[in-house]
């Protein structure tokens, strides 16, 4: 029954390593950079604060697929040639993602007492040093169940990127279906594959769930 | 040497300091009293510049914390502080607590930090506990880290913000028993507290404060002997019992 799929397995795999190079680098891009833009929301410098703000308010008010298209056309007018549709799928996931990332580090940054941050201070550690060796590896432990839920989120987003013509799994799969004809063992086929990745990122989130609530390092 | 000049900090319209002075010259331990919302753990984070104030001036070893040319971060170096509730980095076992500040700020080798921590674990009387994280000791034990956190950067000055108060009572010895060789061995120390019994032992003066105001100050045997506001007899027929 699945023949369709195994006749096309090698095209089809060639897909998902898109995905998930996608993936991986919307990941660590939009964790990094939402790493900073949490921590720029929770500025007292409004020049800082007021900017940001506003991006990540925007971002969270648009649709993913309407971020991913408008930056496929819209780069060329300012750089004067048409983009890789995989170099702006992944600038397009990274500026969109870490608006998301970036509340559940402020989350994260909200929940450290002040004076965790003044003891850092007093010991003479600078701003930025503060933030890289104690603001952010703590934010970081203390949400990584919600920075998990996030990446299989993104994980599953990146199929929006068919829009424009990168082909990953799913473009791929219409790709397949248009010749063989064969929709519903095709896409029953990819749903299965987002499963298991999906299910097992989320086993992974409770288990650190769990873990952060036995050991309560944090 | 560590000067206070006529400092004044408002929170909003809320006034929490009023005319503050205060010398405190290199080697003398000056322990400040008095209710909570006094403006004693204010105070101290002035002098640090970890709370900005509004008028006087602070000034430490000749450097005035308002001029808008201080690097606090580096001003911040000779200056440790020790807080109520510990404030351990909680992702970090102990020895990367104490290190952590020589490493990044003195650029010290990582070699040459763990040694001076070890030296300050000995003093402190925690040496064993070295690989563990702050969550697995106890109160106590923290506070004692802490400490050693502080040292780690040879600060010139201490100051203490209530260090034994989240401490269960038969901890409290066990820090102040650190503090009282710290004082003794010639650390300039700010110390808002309100364990008479160490103010008796190694303070050079107690200040007494009220309603963001210095009320009254006295080296130890006039303080305790002839309180002369009736707010300071009040606040000591309580503490003193």
């Amino acid at each position: 029954m699945f023949d369709a799929v195994i006749r096309n397995l090698p095209f089809l795999m060639g897909g998902f390593r898109v995905t998930l190079q996608l993936t991986l680098f919307a990941l660590a891009g939009g964790i990094l950079l939402g790493a900073i833009v949490g921590l720029a929301r929770i500025s007292r410098n409004r020049w800082i604060y007021q900017p940001v703000t506003i991006y990540v308010n925007f971002l969270r008010n648009m649709p993913l697929i309407l971020v991913i298209f408008w930056f496929y056309f819209v780069m060329p007018v300012f750089i004067g040639r048409p983009l890789n549709p995989f170099l702006s799928a992944v600038i397009s996931f990274i500026i969109f993602e870490a608006t998301y990332f970036g509340e559940i580090f402020r989350a994260g940054y909200q929940s450290i007492s002040r004076d965790l941050i003044n003891a850092a201070y007093s010991t003479g550690l600078t701003y930025t040093q503060t933030a890289r060796y104690v603001l952010i590896p703590i934010a970081f432990r203390r949400m990584l169940p919600s920075l998990i839920t996030q990446s299989i989120v993104t994980f599953q987003d990146t199929s929006l990127a068919f829009v424009i013509g990168l082909q990953e799994l799913v473009r791929r799969t219409s790709i397949v279906d248009n010749l063989e004809v064969r929709s519903i063992e095709l896409f029953s086929f990819v749903a299965l594959v987002f499963f298991v990745f999906c299910f097992i990122g989320s086993k992974i989130s409770h288990h650190f769930e769990e873990k952060g609530r036995q050991t309560g390092i944090l | 040497m560590i000067e206070i000049h006529n400092v004044s900090k408002w929170f909003g319209d809320f006034r929490v300091l009023t005319d503050v002075n205060e010398m405190i010259d290199r080697g003398r331990t000056v322990v400040i009293c008095g209710p909570s919302g006094s403006g004693k753990s204010t105070l101290l984070r002035c002098v640090n510049g970890l709370e900005p104030y509004q008028e006087g001036e602070i000034i430490v070893d000749g450097i005035s914390l308002s001029d808008s040319r201080t690097n606090l971060y580096s001003l911040r170096r000779k200056i440790g502080m020790v807080f109520q509730r510990f404030e351990l980095y909680p992702h970090m076992p102990v020895l990367r607590n104490i290190t952590l500040a020589p490493m990044k700020v003195l650029k010290k080798s990582k070699k040459e930090a763990e040694k001076k921590a070890m030296e300050l674990l000995e003093r402190v009387g925690i040496k064993e506990k070295v690989d563990a994280y702050p969550a697995n000791l106890s109160g106590g034990q923290q506070q004692r880290v802490a400490i050693a956190r502080s040292l780690a950067m040879e600060p010139s000055y201490m100051l203490f913000d209530e260090p034994t108060s989240a401490l269960d009572p038969e901890m409290i010895n066990e820090v102040l028993d650190v503090m009282i060789d710290l004082a003794k061995s010639g650390m300039t120390m700010i110390v808002v507290t309100h364990e008479m019994g160490f103010a008796r032992e190694v303070a050079d003066e107690i200040i007494f404060m009220d309603e963001g105001r210095i009320v009254e100050r006295g080296t130890d045997e006039d303080f305790f002997k002839n309180p002369k506001s009736d707010r300071t007899k009040a606040f000591l027929s309580q503490i003193l019992v």
